[in-house]
C-alpha cells in the first residue's frame, strides 16, 4: 500500500469532480424522475384529499411518519460521526465525516418535507409559526409537534453551517483547480478562503465550537421526535424509555446508511486507500454496540409492559408479537438486533459484500420499528371497539419512492460536484502521523 | 414585440390568472317575498305523522328557510311520545333523495319520456274511463296502508269505476297473527299491548324493538317494564332462532330451532294446565288445548327446540312466578309453517295466564292488520290476467322486490293489454315494469291524516315547499274519477270535511289546532272494535304442527331494523349506520353459527352460495353467536336491482331463494325454508364491519352489574389509581386533585354541559347515532371506506360480546366525551380542539391543519378525520342544517354535544334574562332516544338530573384510570339471571 500523501488525497478527492460519464446523468435523471413521480403522488393527495393513503380511523398516522421518523433517525450518524467523534478524536471519522454530514443535510431535509405531507391542509401549515395576528392566535407548545418543529428546523440550521463550514477549505481548493464558471462559482461558495493562519485559527476553532453545540442536538433532537409518541397516552407509546431508544436506533440507522452510502462510493471512486477497511470495520463495530442498546430497549418494553399488570399494555405488546403485524416486528427484532451480532465475527465486518447487505438490513429493520410503533400503538389500542389495521396505498408507496429518489438524487448530485471527502481533515491525520486510524 | 404588446400580454395573463383562481361567487340571496312566517335564521316546526312504516308515529319537521332539514318526534303523540327511530329519522332522504323522480315518465319503444302532470293525469282519466266503460273491475289498485280517509277516496273512485275496492299490500302482514287473533279471540286486526305493564314478558320471536308492529312505542313500552326502577326491573325472555336487536335485549335469549317456537309455547301451556290453572276456560276448549299440548313435555320441548333443559326450566318458573306476564308471538322474521300454531298458542297461553287478557288492548288496532294477507295478494295478481284488468293502480308499493320471484308478479305486469301506472317517486324494480310512473308528493310535503292505531287521528301536513310539481295523490284521484263533480274540489278540503263528519274534528277551526298538535290524540273507540267474547272451541288448524327444521341446513330471512322491508334501502343513512347486532353497514351478509361454519369449512368473508329449491343467492359470511347453529339467516331490504344509486346492486335480496308458497291456513308467507345447501363461492368479500374486537377484552368500557348485587348496596369499595379500582373523577373542580394532575384545575363558567347514558335503558337501535347524521352534516363515505376504516359518525353505539357467552351483548353509545383533562387538547400544535367556558371540547375545523394527533391520543377513538370532502348530491345539500358548518377535506371532526343547540338556547334565555333550564338544551340523539337512555344537562347544577343520576352507585367513567375526566358519565347495565 503505497503511503497517502497531501497530493495524492487532493488528486484523489479532486478527480472524482471531473465531468462525469453519460451513465451519471442518465441516473440522475432516473433519480429526477422518480422524485417527479413522488411529487405527483403528493400533488394528487393535496388535490384529492389525504384519503388518497391508507390511514384510517384508528390508524391516522401512517408511512408518512414512519418516513419522517426513519429520516429524522438516518439524519443522526452524520453529525454523530462528524462531531462527537470529532470530540472524541477518533480519527477514523475523518474518511467518512464530510459523506455523512451530507447525509445528514439531505436526510433532514427529506424527513421536514413528511410532517408537510403528513398534513390534511398543508396550505395552512403557516398556522404552527407563532406569527402576530389580531385574535391572538398563538401555536400551543405544550404540543409535540411543536417542539418537532422547533427540533428539527434547529438540527437542520445547525447540521447545514456545520457542514458549511467544514467544507470551506475544501471548496477553497477546489476553486484553485477550477477553471471558467466553476471557478466562478467556487470562488463564490468559498467566501474568499486564501488559506492564511488567522482564518485557520478561526476556522478551528470556529468547527469545535459547532462540534459542541452539535453535539447535544444529536440527543436532543431525536428525544424529541420519540416525544411526539411518548408523549400521548397510546399504549406501546407512552413510555419513558422512548428517548434513548430512540436516540440509539437513530445513530444504529444512521451508521447502516452510512456503510450503504460508503461502500458503493468507495468503491466507484476508488476510495479504498482513505476509507479504508478499518474505517468500515469501525462503522461495524458502533452498530453492533447500537444494535445492543436498541435490542435492550425492545427488552425493556416488555418487561415493563408485564411488570405494569397493565391489561391494555400487555395487550398491545402480546398483539405487537402475535398480532396481524408480528412480522413487522419480527423483521424489526432479527434485523435490528440479531443479524448485526454478526459483525462480532471479524471476518463478516471486514467482508465488503456482508457490510454492505447486512447495513441494507439493518436499514430495513429500523424502517420496520418505526412501523410497529406507530401503527401498532394505535391498532390496539384502548378502546377494543375501535381496533382496526392499516396498510399503505399506492400513493404512500409513491411518496416513498419519491423520498428515496430525491435522498440518491441530492447524493449523487453531491458526491460528483463537491468535495466527498474532507481532504483538510485527511491531510490534518495525515499530518499528525496517525493516518485514517491504522 | 414592443412594450406596448408585452404589457397587454403580461396584463391580459395576470387579469385571467386571477380570475382563474378566484373562489366561485359566494351570494346569499334573500327571498323578495319570503312567507309570513319565515324568519331567517329561526326554525318553524310541522307536526306530522312519520310514514317510513305502518306504525304512524307522530313527528315534528323542522323547517329553517323553506326547507325540511329535520325531522324529531312529536312529544304530545300518545304512539312514539317524541321519540323516533332511524327509519323515521331518515324519511328525510326520501324527499330529499337525488333519484328521485319529478315527472312522470311514460314508457315508449326507445325507453321512458318525461311527459307532464297534466298530460298524465289526462291519461290517467282516460286509461281509467275507458276501463270503466269497457265493464266492471277492470281497474285494479294496490296500496301500501294509508289512512283511512285516503283509502276511502280510494275506494270511491274505484266504485265509481266500478272497480273493487284497492288491495292493501305491505310485505310484512302479520298473517299468522292476525289469523290467530281471529281464530282464538274472534277478532280482525292485530290487537296492541301494553308491554309496560307486564312483569315477565316472554317473546316468541316478536322483534318489537327492530319492526314489530311499532317499534319506536314497545321500545318505550318495554323499557318502562325492563329498566331498574326502585331496585326492581322486569324480566324479559326472547326465544327465537335468531337473535335480533330485540333478542339482544333479552335477559336470556333462548336460541330455538325455526318452527319450534310452538313446540314451546304448547309446552308451556301443559306446563300451565299442569297448575290447574284453566278452571275458567270452557271444558271442550280446555280440553282441545290439554289434548295438543301434553305431547310437549319438558324433554320434548327441550329435543325439538334445542333448548338447554335447565334454561327451559327456568323460563317455566319465571312464567309460573309471574303476577302479570305477557307472551307476545312471532313476528315476522323466519315465518315458517308452525307460525300459525305458534301464535294459537301464545294467544291461548296468555289466556290461560290471565283470563281478563289485561295487558290486551283490543281497542287500539294497530293499523297494519288491514293490510292484506298475501294470499289475497297472490290472487290479486292473478285474477288481473283473469278478470282481463285493463288499468292497473299502484300506490307506492314494491311487490316485483318484495315477494319471492316464483309468485309471478313480473309477468303479470307485464302482460301487453295492462296499462299500468305506479305512483312511485323512485325507480324501483315495480316501476320499472308499469307503463306510466306517476310521482305524487310525498309524506312530508302532503295533507293527509293516518292514525297508526284505532282511535288516533295523526296529521300530516306539507312542512316545506315543494321540491317538484308532484301533485298530491288525492287530488289526481279527486280529478281523475270525478272531474268537476267531485265530492270536494281538493283533497284538502276531502279531508277536513271527513274528518267532521266522523265526528273527530268539530270545525275548520279545530282542523287548525289539530294540525298544530298533530293530531287527535284523545281516547276514542268507535264500539265495533270490542272483542267478542272467546270462541268455544278451538280452531282445528291448531295441532296440526309439522316438525321444525332440525335436520339439514334451514335458511331464515328477517325483516331488517334499517331498511324495513326493503323501502329504506335508498337512505344513505341507513346504509351508513351499521346493522346494531352485527355492526356491518351497506351489506348485507348471511350469518352462520360457529359451529355451522366449522362444518362446511366456511370462514368469516367467504362468499358462499346458498341454494335452495327456488333459488340461489351469494353472499359473504357473517360468524357470530347470535344465530342457532344449523340455520342461515339474512335480513331483507337490500339486493335491489333499481331503485337509486344507494340501493342498486347493493347487498343482497333474501327473497331469492325463498318459496312462493304459502302457509295454507293463513295465506301468510313463509320466511323460512329447509333443506338449503350452502357451498364456497371461492371468493372473499370484506366486510364493511365497523367493530374491531367483538369483547371489550376485560377493559372498563361496557360494564354491567347484576341485580342482586346492585340491591346488595355498595359493595367494599377501595378506591385505587389502577382500571378497575379507580374513583369517578367528575369534570369539574371537584375532580381535581394534586397528587393526580399535572395542570391547574379549570373553571367553569356558569355551566359544565355533560350527558349521562344509562347503558340499562339502551337497547342499541342506533336511532341516536341516525339523528347525528341528520342534525350534523355528517358526511357519507360509502361501502368501501366503511372498509377502509372511515365512517364519519359521531355516535356510533358500540356492540360489546360477552367473552363467555357471545349471546349476551352490551350496547354502548360512544361519543365525544367531552373530557375535562382531554388527551386531544394538549397535543394539537394549533389549539384546534379547544376546551370551552363550559367544559365542551370544542373542535375548531377552521383552525384544524389536519395532523391527527388529536386522533391518535384519543383513548375512546371518536374523533373523525375528513379524508375527502364528502359530497351531497343535488338535492340532498338541501337537507344541510344551516347552524352546523360543512366540514371540508383534511380537517377533523367530531361530536359537540350539539353546540348548535346549546347555543340557541343560550340565546333564548339571554333575551329572557334567566340562566338556562335543566332540559333546556336536547341534542340530538337525546332528543330521539326511544328508550330516554340519554340525559344531557348542567353538571355544574347540583339539582339538575344529570348531578343525581352521577350520583348513582352504578355511575361509571370509561376507561377513567387515564384521569381524562370525561363528561359522558355511563350508568352500568343491570343484568338479571332468569
Amino acid at each position: 500500500m503505497s503511503a497517502l500523501t497531501f497530493a495524492k488525497i487532493d488528486q484523489t478527492v479532486l478527480d472524482t469532480l471531473h465531468p462525469a460519464k453519460r451513465s451519471y446523468w442518465i441516473l440522475v435523471a432516473l433519480l429526477l424522475l422518480g422524485v417527479l413521480a413522488g411529487a405527483a403522488c403528493w400533488g394528487y393527495q393535496i388535490l384529492v384529499g389525504i384519503g388518497v393513503g391508507g390511514q384510517n380511523n384508528p390508524v391516522a398516522w401512517g408511512t408518512y411518519l414512519i418516513n419522517f421518523v426513519f429520516w429524522v433517525g438516518i439524519a443522526h450518524s452524520g453529525t454523530l460521526i462528524s462531531a462527537i467523534l470529532h470530540l472524541f478524536r477518533a480519527g477514523w471519522r475523518n474518511p467518512i465525516a464530510r459523506a455523512a454530514e451530507t447525509m445528514t443535510v439531505f436526510a433532514v431535509c427529506i424527513a421536514g418535507l413528511f410532517p408537510f405531507i403528513h398534513l390534511g391542509r398543508v396550505w395552512q401549515v403557516y398556522y404552527m409559526l407563532p406569527y402576530p395576528n389580531q385574535r391572538y392566535l398563538w401555536p400551543n407548545f405544550l404540543s409535540p409537534l411543536m417542539f418537532d418543529v422547533v427540533a428539527i428546523s434547529t438540527y437542520l440550521t445547525v447540521s447545514t453551517l456545520f457542514w458549511y463550514t467544514g467544507l470551506l477549505p475544501d471548496l477553497a481548493a477546489v476553486r484553485d483547480k477550477a477553471q471558467g464558471v466553476r471557478k466562478k462559482i467556487f470562488t463564490y461558495l468559498s467566501l474568499g478562503w486564501t488559506g492564511q493562519h488567522d482564518q485557520w485559527r478561526h476556522y478551528t476553532r470556529g468547527y469545535l465550537f459547532f462540534a459542541a453545540l452539535a453535539t447535544p442536538l444529536v440527543i436532543s433532537v431525536h428525544s424529541v421526535v420519540s416525544w411526539d409518541f411518548a408523549l400521548g397516552i397510546v399504549p406501546g407509546w407512552h413510555t419513558t424509555i422512548f428517548a434513548p431508544y430512540f436516540v440509539a436506533g437513530a445513530i444504529h440507522s444512521g451508521l447502516a446508511m452510512v456503510l450503504t452510502l460508503m461502500i458503493p462510493m468507495r468503491k466507484v471512486f476508488g476510495y479504498e486507500k482513505i476509507i479504508t477497511m478499518d474505517v468500515l470495520e469501525n462503522v461495524a463495530k458502533t452498530i453492533v454496540f447500537t444494535g445492543l442498546i436498541v435490542g435492550f430497549a425492545y427488552g425493556t418494553e416488555y418487561f415493563i409492559a408485564w411488570y405494569s399488570h397493565n391489561i391494555v399494555e400487555l395487550e398491545s405488546f402480546r398483539w405487537r408479537a402475535v398480532g396481524d403485524y408480528r412480522f413487522g416486528f419480527y423483521i424489526m427484532v432479527i434485523c435490528n438486533t440479531l443479524i448485526p451480532l454478526l459483525f462480532l465475527i471479524r471476518k463478516i465486518r471486514r467482508t465488503v459484500v456482508l457490510l454492505f447487505g447486512i447495513s441494507i438490513l439493518v436499514n430495513i429493520g429500523m424502517w420496520y420499528e418505526r412501523f410497529v410503533i406507530i401503527v401498532g400503538g394505535v391498532a390496539h389500542g384502548f378502546s377494543p371497539h375501535a381496533w382496526g389495521l392499516y396498510a399503505p396505498t399506492v400513493i404512500e408507496y409513491g411518496i416513498m419512492f419519491g423520498s428515496f429518489c430525491l435522498f440518491f438524487f441530492l447524493f449523487l448530485l453531491f458526491a460528483k460536484h463537491l468535495p466527498s471527502i474532507s481532504m483538510t481533515e485527511m491531510k490534518e491525520t495525515l499530518e499528525k502521523g496517525e493516518a485514517h486510524a491504522t | 414585440m414592443d412594450r406596448r404588446t408585452f404589457l397587454k400580454i403580461v396584463g391580459m395573463g395576470s387579469v385571467s390568472l386571477a380570475a382563474s383562481c378566484s373562489p366561485p361567487d359566494k351570494t346569499l340571496y334573500s327571498l323578495v317575498q319570503a312567507p309570513d312566517d319565515m324568519v331567517t335564521g329561526k326554525a318553524s316546526w310541522y307536526a306530522s305523522t312519520c310514514r317510513e312504516c305502518p306504525a304512524g308515529c307522530g313527528i315534528l319537521a323542522k323547517n329553517r328557510e323553506g326547507r325540511v332539514v329535520k325531522v324529531e318526534g312529536n312529544p304530545l303523540h300518545p304512539i312514539n311520545k317524541g321519540k323516533l327511530c332511524m327509519r323515521g329519522q331518515a324519511a328525510l332522504q326520501g324527499i330529499y333523495n337525488p333519484d328521485r323522480i319529478k315527472t312522470p315518465l311514460l314508457k315508449e319503444k326507445d325507453g321512458w319520456r318525461p311527459v307532464s302532470f297534466s298530460e298524465a293525469e289526462a291519461l290517467l282519466q282516460r286509461k281509467a274511463t275507458h276501463a270503466a266503460k269497457t265493464g266492471p273491475g277492470k281497474i285494479g289498485m294496490l296500496t301500501e296502508i294509508v289512512g283511512e280517509t285516503l283509502l276511502k277516496l280510494f275506494t270511491e273512485s274505484l266504485a265509481h269505476w266500478k272497480s273493487q275496492r284497492p288491495m292493501i299490500f305491505e310485505p310484512f302482514a302479520y298473517e299468522s297473527l292476525k289469523t290467530a287473533n281471529q281464530k282464538v279471540f274472534g277478532i280482525e286486526g292485530m290487537v296492541s299491548y301494553r308491554l309496560e305493564d307486564a312483569d315477565v314478558l316472554l317473546s316468541l320471536g316478536a322483534d318489537f324493538l327492530d319492526t314489530w308492529l311499532s317499534p319506536v312505542e314497545y321500545a318505550w313500552k318495554f323499557k318502562a317494564m325492563h329498566a331498574l326502577n326502585n331496585g326492581k326491573k322486569g324480566v324479559f325472555i326472547h326465544v327465537s332462532p335468531y337473535q335480533s336487536l330485540t333478542g339482544a335485549n333479552a335477559d336470556q335469549w333462548l336460541a330455538c330451532n325455526p318452527g319450534s317456537e310452538a313446540a314451546v309455547a304448547f309446552g308451556l301451556i301443559r306446563e300451565i294446565l299442569k297448575l290447574g290453572r284453566a278452571s275458567r276456560l270452557p271444558r271442550a276448549l280446555r280440553f282441545k288445548i290439554e289434548n295438543t299440548a301434553r305431547f310437549y313435555t319438558r324433554e320434548k320441548v327441550s329435543e325439538l327446540s334445542g333448548i338447554p333443559p335447565n334454561l327451559y326450566e327456568q323460563l317455566i318458573h319465571r312464567l309460573i312466578r309471574a303476577d302479570t306476564p305477557l307472551i307476545l308471538g312471532t313476528g315476522t322474521g323466519a315465518t315458517g309453517p308452525n307460525t300459525l300454531q305458534s301464535n294459537i298458542a301464545v294467544n291461548y297461553l296468555n289466556l290461560l295466564l290471565d283470563s281478563k287478557l289485561s295487558l290486551f288492548n283490543f281497542d287500539e288496532r294497530h293499523r297494519i292488520g288491514l293490510a292484506a294477507i298475501r294470499s289475497e295478494v297472490l290472487e290479486f295478481f292473478k285474477n288481473l290476467d283473469k278478470n282481463s284488468v285493463e288499468l292497473l293502480l299502484l300506490n307506492n308499493v314494491n311487490p316485483v322486490y318484495a315477494l319471492p320471484s316464483g309468485s309471478g308478479i313480473r309477468k303479470a305486469l307485464e302482460r301487453d293489454s295492462l296499462f299500468v301506472v305506479a305512483f312511485s317517486s323512485f325507480m324501483d324494480e315495480t316501476a320499472e315494469l308499469a307503463d306510466l310512473v306517476f310521482p305524487a308528493r310525498l309524506p312530508l310535503e302532503a295533507w293527509d291524516e293516518y292514525g297508526g292505531k284505532n282511535g288516533v287521528v295523526s296529521t300530516l301536513q306539507p312542512a316545506m315547499g315543494r321540491l317538484t310539481g308532484a301533485p298530491h295523490l288525492g287530488d289526481v284521484f279527486l280529478r281523475a274519477a270525478f272531474g268537476q263533480n267531485g265530492p270536494t274540489d281538493n283533497y284538502k278540503t276531502y279531508l277536513v270535511s271527513g274528518l267532521v263528519a266522523k265526528g273527530r274534528i268539530k270545525d275548520d277551526r279545530s282542523w287548525i289546532r289539530t294540525i298544530q298538535r298533530g293530531g287527535v290524540f284523545e281516547p276514542w273507540a268507535p264500539a265495533s272494535q270490542k272483542r267478542r267474547s272467546i270462541p268455544q272451541s278451538a280452531p282445528r288448524s291448531m295441532n296440526k304442527l309439522s316438525d321444525p327444521f332440525t335436520s339439514g341446513l334451514s335458511f331464515i330471512a328477517l325483516p331488517s331494523i334499517r331498511f324495513f322491508d326493503g323501502r329504506g334501502a335508498n337512505r344513505p343513512w341507513l346504509c351508513e349506520v351499521p346493522d346494531p347486532v352485527s355492526r356491518v353497514a351497506w351489506q348485507t351478509p348471511v350469518l352462520v353459527h360457529p359451529k355451522t361454519a366449522e362444518m362446511h369449512g366456511l370462514r368469516q368473508e367467504d362468499v358462499v352460495r346458498i341454494q335452495s329449491q327456488w333459488g340461489q343467492l351469494h353472499a359473504p359470511v357473517y360468524i357470530t353467536e347470535s344465530i342457532i347453529a344449523g340455520t342461515l339467516a339474512m335480513a331483507f331490504g337490500q339486493g335491489h336491482t333499481s331503485y337509486g344509486r344507494y340501493a342498486k346492486g347493493v347487498g343482497v335480496n333474501p327473497g331469492d331463494i325463498l318459496t312462493a308458497d304459502l302457509e295454507s291456513i293463513s295465506g301468510g308467507p313463509l320466511f323460512a325454508v329447509g333443506e338449503v345447501t350452502v357451498s364456497k363461492s371461492g371468493r372473499v368479500m370484506k366486510l364493511a364491519r365497523m367493530y374491531g374486537s367483538r369483547t371489550q377484552q376485560g377493559r372498563k368500557f361496557a360494564l354491567s352489574v347484576s341485580l342482586a348485587e346492585l340491591n346488595k348496596g355498595k359493595s367494599t369499595e377501595k378506591s385505587g389509581l389502577t382500571m378497575e379500582d379507580f374513583p369517578i373523577t367528575l369534570p369539574l373542580r371537584a375532580g381535581y386533585d394534586k397528587k393526580r394532575d399535572f395542570y391547574p384545575p379549570v373553571d367553569y363558567e356558569n355551566y359544565r354541559w355533560s350527558m349521562v347514558v344509562d347503558l340499562d335503558k339502551c337497547i342499541g337501535c342506533a336511532a341516536c347515532s341516525a339523528a347525528c347524521y341528520a342534525e350534523n352534516n355528517i358526511g357519507i363515505v360509502g361501502e368501501d371506506r366503511v372498509i377502509d376504516g372511515r365512517e364519519m359518525t359521531w355516535l356510533s353505539v358500540e356492540r360489546y360480546l360477552d367473552p363467555q357467552q357471545g349471546e349476551k351483548i352490551t350496547f354502548l353509545p360512544m361519543l365525544c366525551q367531552h373530557c375535562t383533562n382531554a388527551p386531544c387538547e394538549s397535543v394539537c400544535p394549533v389549539y384546534a380542539p379547544h376546551h370551552s367556558k363550559e367544559g365542551i371540547n370544542n373542535q375548531i375545523y377552521n383552525r384544524c391543519i389536519g395532523t391527527r394527533f388529536c386522533s391518535q391520543n384519543c383513548p375512546y377513538k371518536v374523533r373523525r378525520f375528513n379524508w375527502f370532502s364528502w359530497n351531497w348530491p343535488k338535492p340532498m345539500n338541501l337537507q344541510l342544517n344551516p347552524d352546523v358548518t360543512v366540514r371540508s377535506k383534511g380537517v377533523m371532526e367530531k361530536c359537540s354535544f350539539c353546540i348548535q343547540r346549546i347555543k340557541a338556547a343560550h340565546t333564548h334565555a339571554k333575551n329572557e334574562k334567566r340562566a338556562i333550564r335543566d332540559g333546556e338544551v336536547i341534542p340530538a340523539c337525546v332528543q330521539t332516544c326511544p328508550t330516554s337512555a340519554l340525559t344531557f344537562g348542567n353538571l355544574k347544577d347540583d339539582n339538575s338530573r344529570i348531578s343525581k343520576l352521577a350520583q348513582t352507585p352504578r355511575a361509571y367513567q370509561i376507561m377513567g384510570y387515564l384521569n381524562t375526566k370525561p363528561a359522558v358519565i355511563y350508568l352500568k347495565k343491570v343484568r338479571q339471571e332468569i
